[in-house]
């Protein structure tokens, strides 16, 4: 007599253990990606993603040829850099917010999952996403706007290039996290985005603004890694960029932390007053 | 109560329903009260970077700047007023109501873009205020008739894109889009007369070039804008006929296979 017997189930990772947090990471991550950023369809991802700033380089370096006599290649290189916020920004405020408006937040807060894991596994796909909307409008501008790149430097300017997508995604969960006590958190998204466009040198030299507008631009992401971007185009080396780059990745480092702590805090507060599924 | 009072009525009602709805979305907020005072200071910044700082180019500007809000507000406002009645389940009964359905539709659209006009009169104070700008029209009499016709041509072109864009499932994605292109064909901060020559065919067909015109002449040009007034009116009535045109076809069809209500 044979009986059946059921197939052993594979044993739950130890939520506390490295593999749950990897598999929270990066599963968690590709998984948040597809399912929160609604943007993440051929449908809204080309009209938005890739016609979106196609117009914008294409409108500001019009603009800001006629205005300043410029050469257009300055607005397209700063614009094709500050394209990634769309990805950054608006993406992130996705992945954080819409687990409110999913109503997916309980369910995600009931598990023991790691939350640090589970908060930058959020982070990577939008990086990625975010370097490839600006990868191709820095290939726009190259081609139909005189962006020009010297060789021996573009692998400072793609190390800039990363660390300027890191730093904008950094605020975009900062928004994200702040989103989650707001009814809706893309007027905050909309808003840092015009913000970029008049703080941080993407069209409009910092040194042409006004003193408190310079200290606004500063603490912003953007403002030293573009700066960076642009001197590296013109064939600066890591030695003159480095303080640069690192400042940069150190207001990204700071605006992630701080998104990060801002999270657990309202998961904490939501918890206290019931209002996790609040909208 | 005749009928022409009574369809006057019904417009009025919506578009003072509509403007009352989008104020109480924070987009529409950002999109009609911030972003043209935001796109106004980038703007006179980069002129005075440019060394260009006449009272006529400040106020080339500030007219610029309103009207981008006037288009951002007309695009997003209009572009989704379709697909936001089969959302919230009003579209059926929008449609089978005794009122016909494009005199509503002319409502919402007229509603988002008076409410975008508030716009022009924001980034003139804020140029005013911040940028030392002089208020000086050379034409003031014909400011009022250069409004309207702005409003009637940018209305009737709202309501094209709202049967236009109901098409497409994800209207906002086109919105998107086409912000930045109108801005910059239609001559909002720089003169079509810059723009390549194959432009220039474009940026005729479409309102805001015309509307810009209307105005813009009524305040800083030599000769009176009459010809653009004129143009914002013709164009006004084919983007009618043809909103309607397609709206008919859009409703029917959307009768005939039962999909009124799907979104």
């Amino acid at each position: 007599m044979t009986v059946a017997v059921a197939p052993a189930l594979r044993s739950p990772a130890n939520p506390g253990s490295l593999r749950a947090a990897w598999r929270v990471f990066w599963n968690g991550g590709l998984l948040s990606y597809g399912a929160l950023f609604n943007w993440a369809r051929p449908s809204i991802y080309i009209p938005t993603l890739i016609g979106g700033p196609t117009f914008q380089l294409l409108f500001f370096a019009a603009l800001g040829s006629y205005a300043t006599h410029r050469d257009p290649a300055y607005f397209a290189l700063g614009n094709a850099v500050q394209v990634s916020a769309l990805a950054g920004v608006f993406g992130m405020t996705m992945a954080i917010a819409n687990e409110r408006w999913f109503g997916t937040l309980p369910a995600l807060l009931a598990t023991p999952a790691n939350r640090a894991a589970l908060f930058a596994g959020r982070f990577i796909p939008h990086i990625v996403n975010g370097l490839f909307v600006s990868l191709y409008a820095v290939a726009f501008g190259v081609v139909f706007l005189g962006v020009h790149f010297e060789p021996s430097t573009l692998g400072v300017a793609a190390l800039a290039l990363v660390v300027t997508v890191f730093s904008c995604t950094a605020i975009g969960s900062m928004q994200g996290a702040i989103s989650l006590r707001l009814r809706d958190g893309l007027f905050g998204a909309n808003l840092l985005m015009m913000g970029f466009l008049i703080f941080c040198g993407v069209n409009i030299p910092l040194q042409v603004l006004p003193g408190w507008m310079q200290v606004i631009g500063n603490l912003l992401p953007f403002t030293h890694g573009l700066e960076a971007v642009r001197q590296a185009a013109r064939g600066a080396g890591l030695d003159a960029v480095a303080g640069l780059i690192l400042t940069e990745l150190l207001i990204g480092v700071v605006y992630a932390v701080g998104a990060f702590l801002l999270w657990s805090y309202l998961e904490r507060s939501a918890r206290r007053n019931g209002t996790l599924d609040v909208r | 109560m005749t009928e022409s009072l009574r369809v006057a009525r019904l417009i009025w009602f919506v578009t003072w329903f509509n403007v009352k709805m989008l104020l109480t979305s924070e987009f529409f907020i950002l999109t009609t009260f911030l972003s043209p005072i935001i796109f106004a200071t980038l703007a006179f910044f980069l002129f005075r970077a440019g060394s260009n700082t006449s009272g006529q180019t400040l106020l080339y500007v500030a007219l610029g700047a309103g009207m981008m809000g006037v288009w951002s507000t007309t695009l997003f406002g209009c572009g989704g007023a379709i697909a936001w009645q089969r959302w919230e389940g009003t579209l059926e009964l929008l449609v089978n109501a005794p009122s016909r359905y494009d005199y509503i539709l002319v409502g919402q659209t007229f509603g988002a873009v008076t409410l975008g006009f508030y716009g022009i009169g924001a980034t003139i104070v804020w140029g005013m205020l911040l940028f030392g700008m002089p208020l000086e029209a050379t034409f003031p009499w014909l400011l009022p008739f250069g409004l309207a016709a702005a409003v009637l041509s940018l209305g009737s072109l709202g309501m094209l894109i709202a049967t236009t864009f109901v098409l497409y499932r994800h209207a906002n994605a086109l919105g998107n889009l086409l912000e930045y292109p109108i801005w910059l064909i239609a001559g909002l901060l720089v003169p079509v007369a810059t723009l390549p020559f194959w432009v220039q065919p474009i940026s005729w067909l479409l309102a805001p070039t015309w509307g810009m015109e209307a105005i813009r002449g009524s305040a800083t040009a030599s000769d009176p804008p009459f010809f653009a007034i004129g143009m914002c009116l013709v164009l006004a009535v084919v983007y009618y006929v043809l909103a309607r045109i397609i709206l008919v076809y859009v409703l029917n069809k959307a009768r005939r296979d039962a999909t009124l209500a799907l979104q």
